[in-house]
């Protein structure tokens, strides 16, 4: 049997359907013979009733709602998804046999280069942000076109220094590319600076982190004004990666060739084009 | 706790809880540009992690989780914890008249009850406004509490409890206001 204090101690379990089975037939059979505690569960009751009633207090926008359909739901189709499978192998044995003298050939080639392999992990990052920006998956956190405004924002958020150049801001050039804004980029269990630029209707992104971070490896390198350059073709996109100065920088593009013109985004000068003409493609 | 492995059950069970997550994103973040930022983020988390064995729980409730745990992420990198917000009034919210009786007094009277609620609900401090709006408005029990908040049952028990102790006293006052000056 339950006195009125062991009702006063366990209302809220009560109310909150946190009593066992047993407990709460003491429960119940106590207030059923007990007008002060019936009262006194009827009033939390109520009190409870008009707090749960209440909401909810906010429902998702539509476009958020479009955004996350397209992030659950994901790019592929069942259909490719069986296509591939069913030809895959055939095909890639076919590829196998076709392309094996080239393989060899890059194989002897690459003997002469030092750095080579796949793209490294922050390479595929800053592409893999690059695609998620332009599908709309990964919104800027702040929108501006002042690089000095982006400097300050990244202030207080990441643990290096983000000083983005402004040379096309006071040369007074025809602009030739647009700083949009920026947000921050999870990588390695800390965040990245993620800094959004258009040339045209052409996107460019340059992912920033501290070299203790992440060290460029992997693609072609390329060697130019004392910098090692890493170039990669990822999904379409160029990527080209470096570090300079305690950071590491990948620079993302659909640019012609190496994508060697987005490094205007920070080297716009007459003096910057023999840092950028190396990274041609000769 | 199930684990969603077919991609299209899960889509379809995660997208159930896009209002919840929302609210819940809009409580830690009070800022609506962050809050759709934060419930992005934690369907991306959750689609990469979908086909992992998830540790306890639901899935409402493991999206909670991913949620806090995202929000407490980034929380710590701007080094400004959980900040504050002002619930907005003026914002819409579905149902608000489908529960309430036909006549327009009534639906009038209800609504402001519930905003001020929500207003007394914005006055709380975080941690008695996050456990109120997860038992009471989205309907948790307490071990699923302690699961998102990562803490004792025990914990959920005597929070709750103050923080409903806080808001009735928030209503009290706000309603002998309402009865001298209304």
């Amino acid at each position: 049997m339950m006195n009125c204090d062991d009702i006063r101690e366990r209302l809220a379990l009560y109310l909150d359907n946190e009593l066992q089975e047993d407990d709460r037939a003491a429960f119940e059979a106590h207030t059923q013979s007990c007008e002060s505690c019936a009262s006194f569960v009827e009033n939390e009751l109520a009190f409870l009733n008009a707090i749960r009633g209440s909401g909810p207090v906010h429902t998702a926008p539509e476009t958020l709602k479009t955004k996350v359909a397209d992030i659950v739901n994901g790019p592929a189709e069942p259909a490719r998804e069986r296509f591939a499978l069913k030809w895959i192998l055939p095909i890639a044995a076919g590829l196998l046999v076709l392309l094996a003298p080239v393989v060899m050939w890059r194989v002897m080639r690459q003997s002469t280069h030092p750095a080579n392999g796949g793209p490294s992990g922050f390479a595929l990052m800053a592409a893999e942000s690059h695609l998620r920006h332009m599908r709309g998956q990964l919104p800027l956190e702040m929108e501006t076109t002042s690089p000095q405004a982006i400097s300050a924002w990244f202030g207080n958020k990441v643990d290096f220094n983000v000083k983005l150049p402004s040379y096309q801001e006071s040369s007074g050039q025809e602009k030739i590319y647009t700083l949009e804004g920026a947000r921050l980029v999870g990588y390695q269990n800390d965040y990245a600076a993620y800094v959004s630029y258009r040339m045209g209707d052409r996107p460019i992104s340059l992912v920033i982190t501290s070299e203790t971070v992440a060290k460029p490896s992997g693609g072609e390198e390329i060697a130019s004004r004392g910098l090692r350059f890493h170039f990669n073709s990822i999904d379409g996109l160029k990527v080209i990666t470096w570090s300079d100065r305690g950071l590491t920088y990948a620079l993302v593009s659909d640019l012609d060739e190496r994508g060697q013109q987005s490094c205007i985004v920070c080297h716009q000068g007459t003096k910057d084009q023999d840092f950028i003409e190396p990274l041609k493609p000769h | 706790m199930e684990t969603p492995r077919s991609n299209s059950v899960f889509a379809l069970a995660a997208l159930e809880h896009i209002d919840a997550l929302y609210s819940y994103a809009m409580t830690l973040t009070r800022d609506k540009s962050e809050a759709e930022d934060l419930v992005q983020e934690t369907y991306l988390r959750a689609v990469r992690a979908a086909n992992q064995p998830a540790t306890a729980g639901n899935l409402k409730a493991w999206l909670f989780v991913v949620m806090r745990n995202a929000w407490l992420n980034i929380a710590r990198h701007k080094q400004h914890g959980l900040r504050l917000f002002q619930f907005e009034g003026a914002e819409p919210v579905d149902g608000v008249a489908n529960d309430a009786s036909s006549n327009p007094h009534v639906v009038y009277l209800r609504k402001l009850e519930r905003q001020q609620i929500h207003d007394a609900i914005d006055t709380l401090p975080d941690a008695y406004r996050e456990i109120v709006v997860l038992r009471d408005l989205e309907g948790f029990s307490y071990h699923e509490i302690a699961t998102v908040l990562n803490c004792p049952a025990g914990t959920v028990m005597s929070r709750l409890g103050r923080a409903r102790g806080k808001l009735r006293e928030v209503l009290s006052q706000r309603q002998k206001v309402h009865r001298l000056y209304g």
